[in-house]
C-alpha cells in the first residue's frame, strides 16, 4: 500500500439547535406552579396514583387526569446516574454531578432531576430536598428547581 | 393551595449545544489542504482506476486500496439537483437557490455543490458547470473555498456520460 500521509488537521466546532417546546395545558400549569408558587404539583391519575410531573391522562385507561395534588419538596432517590466528566454546555453543570430520579413525598412516580453538590454521596434511598431558584429568577422551567440537595 | 396557577407557561426554551472535536485523517487532510491551494483532489482505485472525490482509502466497489492521489478538473456536469425555497438558519443565500450533485470530469462519483449565476429554473441534468473559488488569500482549507459552481455555457453533457455518476 502506498504511503500517503498528511499532518493531521483538526477542527473544534459546535452544533446548536435552538428549540422552543410548546408545553401544553397540563405541563404548562405544572411549570407555572414552579415559577409562581415555588411548589411542585402532581395530578391524581386513574390506575397510577399521584403522577409528577402530571400527565393529563391515564396510561392505563386513557381517562382524563383528575385533581391536582400538591406534593412535598422532599423525597427519596430511586435511581442515580453519575456524570464524572460533564461536557461543556451540553450538561447542566460543569463539575461532576448526578442525574437522579426522585420520588417526592406524596407522589407515586419519580421526577428526573439532578444533584449538583455531594454527587459522590448520593445513592438510591438518599433523602433529598428540592432547592428552588429565588423568585424573580424563575422562568417557568424544570430548571426553576436549581438542584436537589442531600437532606441532613 | 388547591390548584396550580390557571394560566399555564406556554413555552420552554431548550437549546441543544453539541461541541465536536473533529480530526481529519490523512486522505481528508490532503483533500482539505488541496482546496486551500485551489485544487480538487481525489483518490484512484488501484484495481478499477475509478477516481473518488473526496479521496477515500479503499474503493467501496472493488475493496482495493486507493494508492494514488490525483487532481481533478474543477469543472463537471450537474447530475441531480434540488431547488431550495425555504431559508435555512445560518445560510445567507437568496432563495430560490440550487443545491446540486456535480460529477467532476474524470470522477466516478459526484460532489455536493451550490449552483449560482443562473436562474434556479435554468438548472438541469447534464448542465456543464465550473467552480468559482475564493481568492487564494481568503481560502482556509474547507468546502467554502469553492464559493459555488456556475454554468460554463458549453452544450449539455449527454445522459450516458453522467447517469452512472449521480
Amino acid at each position: 500500500m502506498a504511503d500517503i500521509r498528511a499532518d493531521p488537521l483538526e477542527l473544534r466546532t459546535a452544533m446548536e439547535f435552538p428549540y422552543k417546546h410548546s408545553t401544553g395545558q397540563t405541563i404548562g400549569r405544572f411549570l407555572a406552579g414552579l415559577k409562581e408558587q415555588g411548589r411542585i404539583w402532581g395530578q391524581r391519575i386513574a390506575g397510577q396514583g399521584v403522577v409528577v410531573p402530571p400527565l393529563g391522562y391515564s396510561e392505563t385507561d386513557s381517562s382524563e387526569g383528575g385533581d391536582w395534588v400538591l406534593v412535598e419538596n422532599t423525597g427519596t432517590v430511586t435511581a442515580v446516574a453519575k456524570v464524572h466528566q460533564p461536557i461543556e454546555r451540553l450538561h447542566p453543570e460543569a463539575k461532576p454531578f448526578a442525574f437522579v430520579l426522585v420520588k417526592l413525598d406524596g407522589a407515586d412516580t419519580a421526577l428526573a432531576h439532578l444533584v449538583r453538590d455531594d454527587a459522590d454521596k448520593v445513592t438510591v434511598g438518599s433523602r433529598v430536598t428540592a432547592e428552588f431558584l429565588p423568585e424573580g429568577e424563575r422562568t417557568g422551567s424544570l430548571r426553576d428547581i436549581a438542584t436537589f440537595r442531600l437532606a441532613d | 393551595m388547591t390548584e396550580p396557577p390557571k394560566e399555564p407557561v406556554k413555552y420552554v426554551d431548550a437549546n441543544v449545544y453539541l461541541p465536536y472535536h473533529y480530526v481529519a485523517g490523512d486522505f481528508r487532510a490532503i483533500y482539505l489542504n488541496g482546496l486551500r491551494e485551489g485544487k480538487i483532489l481525489g483518490s484512484k482505485d488501484s484495481k478499477t482506476g475509478k477516481i473518488f472525490v473526496p479521496p477515500i482509502l479503499n474503493s467501496p466497489e472493488s475493496f482495493a486500496p486507493c494508492e494514488e492521489i490525483v487532481q481533478l478538473d474543477d469543472r463537471g456536469t450537474v447530475t441531480t439537483f434540488c431547488v431550495v425555497n425555504i431559508p435555512v438558519i445560518g445560510r445567507d443565500l437568496e432563495i430560490p437557490y440550487v443545491a446540486a450533485s456535480v460529477a467532476l470530469d474524470g470522477a466516478a462519483i459526484s460532489i455536493f455543490a451550490l449552483i449560482q449565476k443562473c436562474k434556479a429554473d435554468e438548472v438541469r441534468m447534464g448542465m456543464r458547470v465550473e467552480a468559482v473559488w475564493k481568492p487564494a488569500a481568503e481560502r482556509t482549507g474547507d468546502h467554502t473555498d469553492i464559493q459555488y459552481f456556475r454554468p460554463t455555457g458549453e452544450p449539455d453533457a449527454p445522459r450516458e456520460s453522467y447517469i452512472n455518476r449521480l
